[in-house]
């Protein structure tokens, strides 16, 4: 029996809608400056295609019907509104902006909406606090609800800072542009910084009862997947393969129980080996390049315990120099502790010591639980019990996340 | 979008010789500005000492020398300018010398309609009937206007027009402007030649500067009596600054530093 149209033509829009809505927004967005209008509007257009294309066919473009359709639902909801003297003017001169110029340029700027809406959404003026739940929800569509339970947070506390964020982009002025040339390399650091971020919320969660959110990290991979697709630069590349090969190690960092495996410990086999690929060679593209930055460094420490058969015949004095090369890009007291761990296992665990004593003592990441975990670490390896002991005890103290605790009181019981 | 620089920096941290750079710097940024027509009005503010601050509380006003709050940065001078969006006005904000010392808020302005037309071209004229020019900054509780409800908020803006308008008329008003709520503040600063771009005000205060008028008064204290008839002076506060006409420092060189 042949599927009913109707039925078929609702799967079609689905998949576009799947596909194409949060173009079809980035759109609208640009041309209407407003947020709200432009969702309002995008979904109108989408109701319409469900009865639209069963009678007269999907038409030859989807997206550019859904996107002139959304503008004349832009323009009846304004009328609806009795804003239409007021707005109507500068809306139609900007459709007619992109009507005028050709083709071949209008389905580019398309394709750059997106780009412009990560820019906006990821805007220096916007309080960090609210650039990444404004990027989930405007340029991914997660539902307000979702994002706030991604983050355990309350759905009006996020409602409240979505808000915050549009009306900031609306009052200011903030501008729904690709960056200057001169802005360029500082602006895409905060949207870099925004999807790691996102990831890494996903991939240790900075509290709670579980140590990952996997459909946080899922979506920052999505993120950086569709920002590379926009912009091939060699540190969007960097930080696609920090993101895919720190998340081949998933499976492998943590029992049933949701305790924690050290890296040393885990078992290799459960490593995810298509995503290692894929982060390979992304590193390999970046690195040729030679214009990266700090995260396709990171992204090569990651890659180089990827191909490391364990953790005994991982190349640490090579790990070394690359956090040495990371230090002299992006110098900061967690990339000098994280060299500090990688000279213990090149040199010993008293030269780790040694370097980890000295950060702790200007007063840097005094406070911060895995300097401690990994002095107490390093100190039962050297066979400095108490001292271990002591660190561990001021670990625990720190950590916000249950499965670290517990590791790290697992950690103090086994000394 | 037109918008207004508030530049708070120490008043002490200048010496003279920097000072003057910073002076010269500014005009030609200004130069620039004025050539693109994005400028609107741009002065340095009389040290932060000679501030008065009026209260109005039960139709009494209350007069305090000093200004509305005591910070280690002060308001140190402004600027209004007419660019396309917040990128530009950023643009600008980090080339101001101040950015590299202190802060540049950068506050978008509210439309209100039926404020006369500003007078910033002819500003210059009026040091021939010896008129000094003030700058009103007008600190109010954004919370407290929210409870009191959009029609006490209206009331209050049509009777700050009303004003501006009588200023008008009696030649001595210059501009004025209600500002966006402080949530969409945005402070730069520049330190070790980055720009840092922060989301929110200088500082956080209960009472923010909620907008401003330039006006021309013989003195402080006709300022004063003036400041003391703005609506938002029964509210919160307003700090009353004389400004440096910046026609003829173009002129004379720069004045000397606090």
């Amino acid at each position: 029996m042949p599927v009913p149209i109707d039925s078929m033509n609702r799967q079609i829009v689905d998949k576009v809608y799947r596909l194409e809505s949060r173009r079809v927004f980035a759109t609208l967005v640009r041309l209407l400056r407003d947020f709200d209008l432009a969702e309002e509007a995008m979904h109108e257009a989408f109701a319409l295609a469900v009865t639209q294309w069963a009678e007269s066919g999907v038409p030859e473009n989807p997206r550019a019907w859904l996107v002139s359709t959304g503008r004349f639902k832009a323009i009846d909801a304004l009328r609806r509104r009795g804003r239409i003297d007021e707005l109507a003017p500068e809306i139609v001169r900007r459709f007619e902006e992109v009507a005028s110029s050709n083709v071949e340029r209008a389905s580019h700027d398309i394709e750059d909406d997106q780009l412009r809406l990560i820019f906006t959404c990821c805007h220096p003026a916007i309080d960090p606090m609210v650039q990444v739940p404004l990027t989930l929800r405007e340029v991914c569509g997660l539902s307000t609800d979702e994002v706030a339970r991604a983050f355990l947070t309350a759905p009006a506390t996020m409602a409240q800072r979505i808000v915050r964020g549009k009306a900031k982009i609306r009052d200011a002025g903030i501008p729904f542009v690709i960056p200057t040339a001169a802005d360029f390399p500082q602006r895409l650091e905060s949207v870099l910084a925004v999807i790691y971020l996102v990831f890494n919320e996903g991939y240790s969660a900075s509290s709670g009862t579980v140590a990952t959110r996997a459909d946080l990290s899922e979506e920052a991979i999505r993120l950086g997947r569709l920002l590379l697709e926009l912009l091939h630069d060699p540190e969007v590349m960097g930080l696609l393969a920090l993101m895919l090969l720190q998340e081949s190690r998933r499976n492998a960092r943590a029992t049933v129980d949701g305790d924690i495996i050290l890296l040393e410990d885990q078992d290799r086999n459960l490593w995810n080996k298509s995503l290692i690929k894929e982060g390979l060679l992304l590193v390999e593209r970046s690195m040729s390049t030679r214009r990266f930055g700090a995260y396709s460094v990171q992204a090569t420490i990651a890659a180089v315990h990827a191909t490391a058969p364990s953790a005994d015949k991982t190349d640490w004095p090579q790990i070394v120099t690359l956090y040495d090369a990371l230090q002299s890009i992006n110098s900061s007291p967690v990339v000098e502790l994280n060299r500090a761990v990688a000279v213990a296992m090149r040199d010993g665990p008293d030269a780790g010591l040694v370097l980890i004593d000295s950060i702790l003592g200007r007063g840097d990441l005094v406070d911060y639980h895995l300097s401690h975990a990994a002095r107490g670490e390093l100190c039962r390896r050297a066979g400095r019990v108490a001292e271990a002991r002591e660190a561990f005890i001021q670990a625990i103290s720190l950590a916000r996340q249950e499965p670290e605790r517990r590791f790290l009181t697992r950690r103090l019981s086994e000394l | 979008m037109k918008y207004m620089l508030l530049i708070y920096s120490p008043e002490n941290a200048w010496i003279p010789e920097e000072w003057k750079q910073c002076v010269e710097t500014s005009m030609q940024i200004c130069e620039e500005m004025a050539a693109k027509g994005q400028l609107l009005s741009a002065a340095p503010l009389h040290p932060v000492a000679t501030a008065t601050t009026v209260r109005v509380r039960d139709g009494k006003q209350y007069i305090t020398a000093g200004p509305f709050a005591e910070t280690t940065e002060q308001l140190g001078g402004y600027y209004l300018i007419d660019v396309e969006n917040l990128d530009e006005a950023i643009a600008i904000a980090s080339r101001l010398p101040p950015a590299l010392k202190g802060t540049v808020e950068i506050r978008p302005l509210l439309k209100l309609d039926g404020l006369p037309a500003e007078k910033h071209k002819t500003e210059s004229t009026n040091t021939e009937n010896s008129l000094k020019k003030f700058m009103f900054l007008c600190y109010d509780d954004e919370e407290a206007w929210r409870k009191a409800g959009e029609q006490a908020h209206h009331a209050a803006m049509q009777e700050a027009v009303a004003l501006t308008k009588r200023l008008d008329g009696l030649g001595q008003y210059v501009s004025a402007s209600p500002l966006h709520p402080v949530a969409t503040a945005t402070s730069i600063r520049v330190r070790n030649g980055q720009r840092i771009v922060t989301d929110g005000p200088f500082a956080e205060t209960s009472e923010v500067m909620g907008g401003y008028y330039l006006i021309m008064a013989k003195d402080t204290s006709e300022a004063v009596e003036i400041a003391a008839e703005h609506s938002g002076a029964r509210v919160g506060a307003v700090e009353v600054r004389e400004v440096f006409d910046l026609t003829p420092l173009a002129v004379r060189g720069s004045p000397a530093p606090a």
